[in-house]
C-alpha cells in the first residue's frame, strides 16, 4: 500500500536542547550491543527477516540504476551494508554510517574494516551531505520522554535528513494502534502527520507505505 | 527429551509458544511488534524464508525462533529442529525437516495463509503419533475457532536420544 502526500503545512522544531535525548538514546543501545552484540537483537529488533524487510521498504527511496551516496543515520553495526551487499551487488554505493553510541560504531568499524566505500562517524547528524539519507527504527523507542521532546527530537532528525541530502530520504515509524493504548516506553504514530509535515516543511512528496506485514510503516521524503 | 535440551527442558513450551505467536493469527491493530501470520506471509513473500532444500532450522534463525535471553537454550533448541531431520514424517518420501518446510511453503503461498501452531506429541505412545513429524490441518487450541497449520513433533524423556552429552562407547 503506497499514498503519496503534497501538501504544504508548515511546522518548526523547537531548538531546544536535544543532547539528554541523544545521551539517554546513546545508552540504551550501547546496552543492548554490550550484551547482544553485531546483531538485530543488539540494535533490538525482533530478528533478522524483519529488520531487511525495514530495509527493502526504505530502499524503495533509491535509484540503483546508477551509483549514489547514502547516509545510513542510526545506522547500528551497519546491517544494512551486508543487505546491500547481497541485494543490490550490482550497484556501487557510497556509505556513511552514522550513530550516537560510540560502541556500537566501534562494533561496525571492526565488522566492516575490509568493506570499501564504508565509513562510520559518531553523531546525531551526518557531517556530510548525500544523495540519499535512510534511518531504521530511530523513532521507535523514547524511553522515559515525553510525547513533546520526542517530537522535537524527531523534528530535528527530519530536519537533518532534509538538510543532509539532495535526493531525499526515508525513515519508518510505529503505528499508533487506533483500539490499544499505546506501549509504555514507545513512540507511535499515525500515518498522517509527518508525512504533511514533511511534504510542507520540505517542499517534497511523503510517500507512505505500509502493508508489509508489521505494525509500522515507511516515510519516502523524495524532494521536488 | 534427552541430551539434546538437557534442563532446557523446561524452555520447550515457552519456545513452542514464540513460534505460536509469530506464527499466529494476525493481532489487527492491537499487537505492536509482531503481526502474526501476515507478518511471516509478507517475509516469505520477500525472501523466501521456507525454502525448498533449507533446513527449517537455518529459517528459524532468521526469525529469531531461538528466544533471546538464553544462548544455551537456545542452540539446545535448534539442535533439537536439526535433528527433525531424522526424524520420519507422516508424509512418505520426507524427513520431518522436509515435511515441516514443505507445509510451511505451500500454507505462505497461499493468499490468505493459515496460522500455524507448534506442539508435541509424546513419540512413546505408539498407538498415537509415534517417532514422527505429523502436520495436519485442524483446531489445536480448542478456545479459538480458527483452522491451524498444526506441526506436531515427537517428543519423549530420551527422545531425541543423546546428542553432545552422550559419551562414545569405548572400542
Amino acid at each position: 500500500m503506497r499514498a503519496a502526500v503534497v501538501a504544504r503545512e508548515p511546522a518548526s522544531p523547537d531548538s531546544g536542547d536535544l543532547s539528554r535525548i541523544y545521551s539517554g538514546i546513546a545508552a540504551y543501545y550501547s546496552a543492548k550491543v554490550a550484551r547482544f552484540g553485531a546483531t538485530p537483537n543488539g540494535v533490538d529488533w525482533t530478528c533478522q527477516a524483519t529488520q531487511e524487510m525495514r530495509f527493502v521498504q526504505l530502499l524503495k527511496l533509491c535509484d540503483f540504476a546508477s551509483p549514489f551516496s547514502l547516509n545510513d543515520l542510526g545506522c547500528g553495526y551497519g546491517a544494512l551494508i551486508a543487505y546491500l551487499g547481497r541485494r543490490h551487488d550490482g550497484c556501487a554505493v557510497d556509505y556513511l554510517g552514522i550513530d550516537v553510541s560510540e560502541p556500537m560504531v566501534r562494533r561496525a568499524r571492526r565488522l566492516w574494516r575490509n568493506c570499501g566505500d564504508t565509513s562510520f562517524a559518531i553523531g546525531h547528524s551526518s557531517p556530510r551531505t548525500a544523495d540519499y539519507a535512510v534511518a531504521s527504527g530511530i523513532f521507535n523507542v523514547a524511553q522515559d520522554q515525553t510525547q513533546h521532546d520526542w517530537e522535537q527530537f524527531i523534528a530535528a532528525s527530519l530536519d537533518n535528513l532534509h538538510r543532509t541530502t539532495r535526493r531525499g530520504f526515508a525513515v519508518n515509524f510505529m503505528k499508533r494502534p487506533e483500539s490499544a493504548p499505546a506501549r509504555r516506553g514507545l513512540y507511535t504514530t499515525d500515518t498522517a502527520s509527518w508525512a504533511r509535515y514533511c511534504a510542507g516543511r520540505f517542499n517534497a512528496i511523503a510517500e507512505v507505505h505500509d502493508g508489509y506485514g508489521l505494525m509500522e510503516f515507511t516515510l519516502i521524503v523524495r524532494k521536488l | 527429551m534427552g541430551a539434546l535440551m538437557a534442563e532446557d527442558d523446561i524452555y520447550i513450551g515457552p519456545l513452542f509458544d514464540l513460534f505460536n505467536l509469530r506464527f499466529g493469527p494476525e493481532q489487527k491493530d492491537i499487537e505492536l511488534t509482531a503481526g502474526g501470520v501476515s507478518e511471516i506471509k509478507a517475509l516469505q513473500d520477500e525472501f523466501e524464508i521456507f525454502q525448498e532444500g533449507r533446513p527449517f532450522v537455518e529459517s528459524a534463525k532468521l526469525l529469531g525462533l531461538g528466544g533471546l535471553n538464553n544462548n544455551r537454550a537456545k542452540n539446545r533448541w535448534y539442535s533439537v529442529l536439526a535433528w527433525l531431520a531424522k526424524v520420519p514424517s507422516d508424509q512418505d518420501g520426507e524427513t520431518g525437516d522436509q515435511r515441516i518446510v514443505n507445509a510451511l511453503i505451500k500454507n505462505f503461498a497461499r493468499k490468505s495463509p493459515l496460522p500455524c501452531f507448534m506442539k508435541a506429541h509424546d513419540s512413546r505412545d505408539t498407538g498415537g503419533y509415534g517417532l514422527q513429524v505429523v502436520v495436519r490441518e485442524d483446531n489445536p487450541v480448542f478456545y479459538i475457532e480458527r483452522t491451524y497449520l498444526t506441526i506436531s513433533v515427537p517428543m519423549a524423556p530420551k527422545v531425541p536420544p543423546g546428542g553432545k552429552g552422550k559419551k562414545k562407547p569405548k572400542k
